[in-house]
């Protein structure tokens, strides 16, 4: 299986070989063999040799595409099927389009201090839309491309978490 | 020795994996779509697919089609996660995915095969639709996958991913089926197609706003899903196949919960406005409830009014059902009442307990409800409640008025324990409707009728407005504090566990579809 | 002032802080008091303090700068004396005044000292007389956007729009031109209103390619004013100091008796009391002009405590009790080089995002030289009502080298779960030539792109862990299908046999 490693430009053929019992398997990395031997694992979280260094690997998330990992404390993102991937963006799906782009999400978890743009609004990008406010810093919300505001989803005092959607704009 | 024989077969096999030769896959990437092959291999572990029927051909009379190897499906079993699933995707590359009478024979034999083992079955459609040449005998398999369909239906899950267009009478198979999900701008399915409408009634509309992704997500409540892209398909697939078992004698999976399951929620009282009418959002408390806020919302853009899904508590599957204020102020109408009975139904038929939430005014009122049949419609959710023998538990943290209260899973449909936050209502009707009725000559006749209104709706609000008239009949089993909700609705669940509930035989009942 | 033994305080902040200085009551055996809102319930210095009350809901303005709920809360606990640690109300004069006439020791300056400290303007006045050299700019607050677009104009840009009544960095924004001027004016007065209940801006010229660096003072009740020696601060985003190091780089023996003169100059000035810090910008050609006097304990003492062995929390609460300082100048002197990096819950990639939640597990490092100052164990929470500052890690060396290179280790084996932080911006830092030749300025990040160099080491860490990272994702997929790993969509296998095969049909 072919898998990109963050923003690295060399794909990683990986695959696994086969196990050797006793909680050890063999697997292949770009034709190379290595020595996985696993020393705990738990729900999400393993910590194994591999070949003979120590690794922590916690998973933050998985899905189809990509694994979200914090290995020894790094944050690394892998992405798999990445040929598959180059596919799918050719169809608007990948691209964000339709629901995901009219979204406009929250980077910061925060709170909502003031609205600035209603529904019916039109805006340009880098518009201000509304300013969060979070460990005491207060941080404008940019639309994130031209159109009207279709809707805001959020009221003034409330409270939004990372990647929630603030408003949508058409 | 038997050397040439094995390179023989390792070229058959190259060519069936091959599907309908470079060009077809390249002109399917080229539409941004995946080949049947490249999907599974999303969908199942990897290494554990095992191809049946992989050498089928079709025995058509035509000579001008050709025989692929395969016949236009991929299908066989396979593990999602370590558990046992079959699978068949129809294979757009071969002749357009259209559908012979032995590729239709593939379909048949693994759904067969699922029965056999007690498995989910899983169908990828991505079909031309009928093979034309086949004539009758495509129509007639068809016929075999739709009584399989029926006979599968409350035995095995069945999935239907639609990753590609469906049409014509194709389409009743996924309808059939427990759960649709669409991919946004690819997945297509209506029962005659734009030309058609355009030819017969003048109609213009494009493929998308017919039978895309977001016309049966939203208007038609023929998808229950709708993915972004193939990945969140094939993820939303996954995930849903995690609150479900594999079959009906099986319960739901359970895993080790990280949440706690005394786990008490002191905003949970607030999330209710003070004014009564005020809309709040029902997944502000179900989201509370549940296991680390998980909640998997099933046809979130149907009927909005009602919002049904899976979830966990303590580690145990269920399934939501709970009145939406935000929307037509949570009333229940013709499209919310099946949306939530075939869930229930669903839930019923595999061991899946059921949550009810209620928040409800009542049913929505007009002609146009009326004469399209909220009668019978409404009807259903009433059926699906007694119906079920799984366990039912129900609290009410809101409005819960006249009928929309009894059909909200209310003790006399046989719920197994009722909750009532000191915030419900319970009522037959709402306070200004029931004024105008009560004292309706008092009204007639006072010069200041506004004033007298108002104070009678108090009084009327006082007096009603709480659960406790209930729970002094035992209707409602006991009052809780909004903040112990969880735990108070898992502790219920556990002692349900076991739970024996007989119905009278019958063959089925007439529930008035 | 005389002497009057404190055995009861109460700390009127939360955090690292809040501990710090319940550590310091337990050395001297004196009874600590904490007080929390809603968010801190299960907060370290809580638990470690000997006593604890509950002061109010999460917001800080109902909570920890609930000045009436604060004082009511000391006076029920019957304690002799409040220290007030950094920020909320360390520096409101307001406060100090109410502990006073409470009859409460107010562990900090005077409420005198401080009207004059907090009012920046104020304070330029009274060192001008002082001759303390000061910074270009204007000669009071500004009220209106007009006026500050003039004096802005007269004294050249860049300049800076600060807060009367800042401090920490907060409420500063720089204006490179007049639009710039007049969209920040708005903002930051918005901001300074929030902070500290009152906007009031003045304007000052930005001097380019500056050092931070100030002076740490000690003032007792009988007039007695020591400095602790310098700290330089320059490495800063937003005003905000990132790393504060002693011994400056830029300082000789010579400079740093000339301006520590100065600083205790200053202090005297204002009659000053207890600990602060004289801030002052140094530029290119070494001229040291006066910014402020800090009239509190800072976030970066630990810094001197690390280079000259003085305890300055303990030094507080006795210059409270009325003592005298019990060294003079010449005793003080400089041992080795310390450096402290503010660890903040921000993501660095993303803008420095702020993160908040539970952190299941850390890994708080420790090994010569190091000391970690924090409110984190594993299984606290982050919240998002305070500021992002989680952990101060510090490191001791006996020149800048090796505290450089104890600094880099610790922020390698410093792991924080659940939220994103600074670590990487740091560790990009120490092995950054231009820091490693201590050639710092205040426009240190921009200066030598340094946020660009963190992207790239990132992406050489990731490589260096691309094959563990992949070998996890097989191994994963392996377990899965095997039904061993639980997690993500992942369901574990029914133990019990399938009913399916039994049941007769």
């Amino acid at each position: 299986m072919e898998f990109k490693i963050g923003d690295l430009a060399h794909l990683l053929n990986a695959e696994f070989v086969h196990s050797l019992g006793n909680d050890s398997i063999l697997i292949r990395i770009d034709g190379k063999d290595h020595m996985l031997k696993l020393l705990k694992s738990g729900s999400d979280e393993f910590e194994f040799m591999l070949d003979n260094t120590f690794h922590h690997v916690k998973v933050m998330s998985s899905s189809s595409a990509e694994a979200k990992l914090v290995v020894d404390g790094q944050p690394v993102n892998v992405k798999k099927h990445s040929k598959l991937t180059e596919v799918l963006e050719k169809s608007s799906g990948m691209a964000g389009s339709g629901g995901g782009d009219r979204n406009l999400t929250s980077q910061i978890p925060g709170r909502v201090v003031s609205l600035a743009a209603k529904p019916g609004t039109q805006v340009k990008k880098g518009d201000v839309v509304m300013v969060l406010e979070s460990m005491k810093m207060q941080v404008a919300v940019k639309a994130h491309k031209d159109g009207s505001i279709k809707e805001i989803k959020v009221k003034q005092g409330a409270s939004v978490a990372r990647n929630d959607i603030l408003a949508v704009i058409e | 020795m038997h050397e040439e024989k094995i390179k023989r077969l390792a070229q058959l096999k190259k060519s069936a994996e091959g599907g309908g030769g470079p060009d077809k896959i390249e002109a399917q990437h080229t539409k941004g779509k995946l080949t049947a092959r490249e999907r599974i291999s999303l969908l199942l572990d990897e290494g554990s697919f095992v191809e049946i029927d992989k050498y089928v051909v079709h025995r058509g009379d035509d000579p001008t089609v050709k025989k692929h190897y395969g016949d236009g499906i991929v299908s066989g079993f396979g593990t999602v996660n370590g558990r046992q699933v079959v699978v068949f995707a129809y294979d757009f590359t071969v002749l357009g995915g259209s559908l012979g009478e032995m590729s239709g024979k593939k379909i048949a034999k693994v759904m067969d095969h699922a029965m056999k083992i007690g498995v989910p079955v899983i169908g990828i459609i991505d079909s031309g639709g009928a093979r034309i040449q086949e004539g009758v005998m495509s129509l007639d398999s068809y016929g075999d996958i739709f009584f399989r369909n029926t006979q599968a239906s409350g035995v095995i899950p069945q999935i239907t991913a639609s990753i590609g267009p469906c049409a014509g009478g194709a389409v009743y198979s996924p309808a059939m089926t427990d759960f649709v999900i669409m991919v946004e701008n690819i997945g297509q399915m209506f029962v005659t197609g734009p030309e058609v409408v355009k030819e017969v009634l003048s109609q213009e509309v494009s493929f998308e706003d017919l039978g895309g992704a977001r016309a049966h997500a939203t208007k038609s409540g023929v998808a229950h899903f709708v993915a972004k892209n193939e990945y969140d398909c094939i993820d939303k697939i996954k995930k849903l196949l995690s609150f479900i078992p594999q079959n009906n004698l099986e319960d739901p999976p359970m895993v080790e919960s990280s949440d706690d399951p005394n786990r008490v929620d002191s905003k949970l009282a607030s999330v209710l406005p003070e004014a009564p009418y005020q809309p709040y959002d029902i997944k502000e408390i179900i989201k509370s409830i549940v296991d680390n806020g998980d909640f998997f919302e099933v046809h979130e853009l149907f009927a909005e009014n009602i919002v049904v899904g899976f979830a966990r508590m303590a580690g145990r599957s269920v399934g939501i059902v709970a009145n939406q204020p935000l929307y037509l102020a949570g009333a229940l109408d013709i499209n919310s009442s099946n949306k939530a009975a075939r869930f229930i139904r669903f839930c019923d038929a595999f061991n899946i307990p059921i949550v009810t939430l209620v928040d409800t005014p009542g049913y929505l009122p007009g002609a146009d409800q009326e004469h399209n049949g909220i009668i019978r419609h409404g009807s259903k959710l009433l059926f699906a409640y007694c119906e079920a023998t799984v366990p039912k538990i129900t609290c009410i943290v809101g409005k819960a008025y006249g009928g929309a209260y009894i059909a909200m899973g209310s003790k006399n449909l046989r719920a197994d324990v009722n909750y009532a936050w000191p915030t419900a209502e319970i009522a037959v009707l709402g306070p200004e409707a029931a004024i105008t009725i009560i004292h309706r000559k008092e009204l007639k006749s006072s010069p200041d009728a506004a004033a007298i209104k108002k104070r009678l709706a108090k009084e009327y609000r006082d007096k009603f407005a709480n659960p406790y008239i209930a729970a002094e009949r035992g209707v409602i089993d006991v009052v809780i504090d909004p903040m112990e909700t969880r735990p108070m609705i898992i502790r219920a669940l556990e002692a349900l566990a076991d739970k024996k509930e007989s119905r009278v035989w019958k063959k089925h009942g007439n529930i008035n579809l | 002032m005389k002497m009057s033994k404190i055995s009861s305080i109460l700390i009127a902040n939360r955090g690292e802080i809040a501990l710090r200085v319940v550590r310091a009551c337990k050395e001297l055996g004196i009874k600590s008091v904490a007080i929390y809102s809603d968010e801190d319930v299960r907060a370290v210095h809580v638990k470690r303090a000997d006593e604890a009350f509950h002061i109010g809901p999460a917001a800080p303005a109902e909570s920890y700068l609930n000045m009436n709920k604060i004082i009511e809360t000391a006076k029920a606990a019957g304690v002799d004396a409040i220290h007030p640690g950094y920020g909320f109300l360390s520096e409101n004069e307001n406060f100090a005044s109410l502990c006073e006439k409470s009859g409460i020791i107010f562990i900090g300056p005077t409420s005198k000292a401080m009207e004059i400290t907090g009012d920046k303007m104020k304070c330029k006045e009274v060192m001008k007389r002082a001759k303390v050299p000061t910074v270009p700019g204007s000669d009071g607050i500004v009220e209106d956007v007009e006026k500050a677009a003039d004096i802005a104009h007269r004294a050249g840009y860049p300049v800076l729009l600060k807060s009367a009544f800042g401090g920490g960095g907060r409420g500063i924004r720089l204006a490179k031109d007049e639009k710039q001027l007049r969209q920040e004016f708005e903002m930051a007065s918005a901001e300074s209103r929030a902070a500290f209940g009152k906007a009031a801006l003045f304007v000052e010229k930005y001097l380019v390619k500056i050092r931070h660096i100030e002076f740490q003072l000690i003032r007792d009740s009988h007039g007695n004013g020591r400095h602790l020696f310098e700290r330089e601060c320059s490495i800063q985003r937003r005003h905000q100091k990132l790393i504060e190091i002693s011994p400056s780089p830029v300082v000789d023996q010579k400079t740093r008796e000339r301006v520590g003169e100065i600083a205790v100059r200053a202090a005297a000035a204002v009659d000053y009391l207890n600990a602060g810090t004289a801030e002052f910008l140094r530029d290119d050609e070494g001229n040291f002009y006066f910014i402020e006097i800090n009239s509190r304990l800072q976030v970066e003492h630990p810094v001197t405590e690390l280079v000259t062995g003085l305890d300055l929390v303990k030094l507080q609460i006795a210059i409270a009790q009325g003592e005298e300082i019990p060294f003079n100048q010449q005793d003080l002197r400089m041992n080795g080089c310390a450096m402290e990096c503010r660890i903040n819950a921000e993501d660095p990639f993303y803008d420095f995002a702020p993160s908040v939640g539970p952190v299941p597990s850390c890994n708080i490092p420790y090994g010569p030289g190091i000391r970690v100052d924090t409110y984190l164990y594993p299984g606290c929470t982050v919240s998002g009502y305070y500021d992002s500052l989680v952990a101060k890690l510090l490191a001791w060396g006996r020149n800048f080298d090796e505290a450089r290179r104890r600094m880099k280790n610790a922020l390698d084996e410093f792991q924080i779960e659940g939220i994103n932080t600074t670590i990487p911006l740091y560790r990009t830092i120490m092995d950054e030539p231009n820091f490693v030749k201590g050639e710092l300025s205040t426009d240190y990040l921009e200066r030598y792109r340094v946020m660009d160099r963190m992207r790239e080491d990132a992406k050489e860490e990731a490589k260096k862990k691309a094959s563990a990272a992949v070998a996890a994702v097989l191994l994963q997929s392996e377990l899965v299908k095997k039904a061993k790993a639980k997690g993500a969509g992942a369901a574990m296998q029914q133990k019990q046999p399938s009913r399916w095969k039994h049941v007769l049909r």
